[in-house]
């Protein structure tokens, strides 16, 4: 759905998303490293139980609330930091990667 | 706790210009942003963004460079990831950042917490893959990210076509642009005419966004309506009507926009008293001409207070900076009218167009007729239906609609939903939609661990039973 173009040469960073250690890129908020590396979604509705994707990417809708580093935090308004810990909980309802 | 002379909430063009002209008059001013670097949404990103990403995005971006360079060469002291949950009428805030809450306070607030994109519900755009065109206007200017696939824009107002016009511009191609602005413009608009040609420049501008669109051979729909995603999993297909015809498209991205609106969380949540624009169906902070709230510690500058643009917003700002330097002493009330002059002289030389501009777009009671199934509130997924069941039943404040629905209650606090609740109760009692109130907005405005909370030094000098939050400690 997005994809980075030619003007990002920004560095990338480890962390641990969904358990896994994945590479992404820096300089920007956690919502727009995971949509540029095609992970477009955000977590699982609790209350309709489907699939979710940031919506507003302006701190407004709270689409894209994950777990960072412990705590929900808003992934559009959170900057990816090495070695964060990142939790979307996606395999409650599905057990397929997201893309 | 920290004590300043005034903190700034907020860093686009209207909280960067007030912050600066105070910091230059020698005030002790805390800024506090919630993104990572200044420029607000308009200016997202300004001071690291590739040359070729500001070619893109244009002059209109650029403009924000001397603001935030103006900024950055003040002493205000900037506080980047701040997520302010709480502030009072007395100047305390409370905010959290990287795991920590604190409390700080200062003699004068100015708040410009910018605008936000109207929320539509629309069928499915709770789907993966519809967004807001605000969205994919932030993703380029902040990390460089392009839409691919299937593209298709819906909704009405100047920035979907701005929209459009930037991805036109960087060879995306797109689908289609669904616009629910009917063909011919609104007669309303006509009286305004003349005053938008003194902006020839303005109109200039909107005349070669469309020419952008038209070039780049964009099928493009007006007086579109029942714009409607599907799909299983994610986005699939967006069908819509154009008067007999029937639409639909395949597609993998879905770009809504129905224009913007002021964000007046910390507005209600302090308790300052608000308006509602007729012609704009809108919430705003009632301000007098320096931007001074009903709280008189507390100013509101920008598209917080009245949208009206970026140009304006940095005028604003320092405008409410000139009043908040006369109450400090810094400046004699003649002095602070001749600053201002120059400053109020720009808001109407900028303001020229937008009454036609408004009234072209301006949003109509029968674009917030929603299909029934229609979810409403995303976050306790409420649809429509459920709303207009318990308006049948005599239900027609947001309120007592929240207790009952539970629509509103989830993270986002009524952001998304609180507007259109009010559009679907107004459409059925046949009313005006202020007259479904306003949801009360109540601490922590963000949401924040209460383990925060519980770690936070409290000032002692302040009477218990003040604060509801605090308090409970």
């Amino acid at each position: 759905m997005y994809k980075l173009d030619t003007s990002t040469k920004n560095e990338n960073v480890e962390v641990i998303l969904d358990g896994r250690s994945v590479s992404l890129p820096s300089g920007m908020s956690i919502a727009a490293a995971l949509m540029g590396t095609g992970k477009i979604i955000s977590r699982i509705s609790p209350t309709s139980g489907k699939p979710c994707s940031p919506h507003c990417l302006m701190g407004v809708c709270f689409e894209c609330m994950m777990e960072i580093d412990g705590v929900q935090r808003q992934a559009c308004m959170t900057e990816i930091r090495s070695g964060m810990k990142i939790n979307r909980h996606l395999e409650k309802e599905n057990n397929n990667e997201s893309s | 706790m920290s004590h300043h002379d005034v903190i700034v909430i907020g860093a686009g063009p209207a909280g960067l210009s007030a912050a600066s002209c105070l910091a230059e008059m020698g005030l002790d001013v805390l800024c506090l942003d919630e993104q990572a670097k200044i420029g607000g949404q308009i200016y997202r990103n300004i001071q690291d963004a590739p040359k070729d990403r500001c070619k893109v995005l244009g002059e209109d971006y650029d403009n924000g460079a001397s603001i935030a360079k103006r900024f950055t060469d003040s002493k205000a002291t900037y506080l980047d990831n701040v997520l302010v949950w709480q502030v009072e009428s007395n100047g305390h805030v409370c905010y959290s950042r990287l795991g920590e809450s604190k409390e700080v306070k200062a003699n004068y607030i100015i708040a410009a917490t910018g605008a936000m994109e109207r929320p539509v519900p629309i069928p499915g755009w709770t789907l993966p893959g519809v967004m807001g065109a605000g969205a994919a206007n932030n993703l380029y200017k902040e990390a460089g990210l392009t839409p691919e696939g299937r593209i298709v824009l819906a909704g009405s107002g100047p920035l979907l076509l701005l929209e459009a016009s930037l991805l036109a511009r960087k060879g995306i191609n797109i689908e289609v642009i669904l616009e629910i602005t009917p063909t011919l413009p609104s007669p309303k608009a006509f009286p305004h005419a003349p005053k938008a040609l003194v902006r020839s420049d303005f109109l200039w501008k909107g005349l070669s966004m469309i020419r952008e669109i038209k070039n780049a051979k964009v099928p493009y729909y007006k007086g579109v309506s029942n714009i409607e995603a599907s799909g299983k999993e994610t986005l699939e297909k967006v069908t819509a009507q154009c008067g007999t015809k029937s639409l639909s498209f395949d597609a993998d991205l879905l770009l809504l926009h129905f224009g913007v609106i002021p964000n007046t969380h910390i507005f209600r949540q302090i308790g300052c008293e608000l308006s509602w624009n007729v012609e704009q169906r809108y919430w705003f902070p009632e301000t007098d001409a320096w931007g001074r709230t009903s709280c008189e510690r507390i100013f509101a500058a920008g598209d917080g207070a009245k949208v009206s643009g970026a140009v304006a917003a940095k005028y604003k700002g320092e405008i409410a900076a000139l009043e908040v330097a006369r109450c400090s002493g810094i400046l004699s009330a003649d002095e602070r009218g001749l600053f201002a002059e120059p400053l109020l002289k720009g808001v109407r030389h900028d303001h020229w167009p937008r009454p036609f501009v408004d009234q072209l777009y301006a949003p109509r009671p029968d674009q917030f007729v929603f299909a029934e199934d229609t979810i409403i509130c995303r976050c306790e997924n409420i649809s429509v239906k459920d709303i207009q069941k318990m308006v049948n039943e005599g239900v027609s404040e947001l309120n007592e609609m929240k207790c009952i629905t539970r629509a509103g209650m989830g993270p986002c606090q009524g952001r998304m939903c609180g507007p259109a609740m009010a559009e679907v109760i107004a459409w059925q009692t046949k009313n005006s939609p202020d007259k479904a109130g306003l949801m009360n907005i109540r601490p922590p405005i963000k949401p924040i661990p209460l383990e925060e909370v519980a770690a936070m030094e409290l000032a002692s000098d302040e009477a218990p039973g003040k604060n509801w939050l605090l308090d409970k400690k």
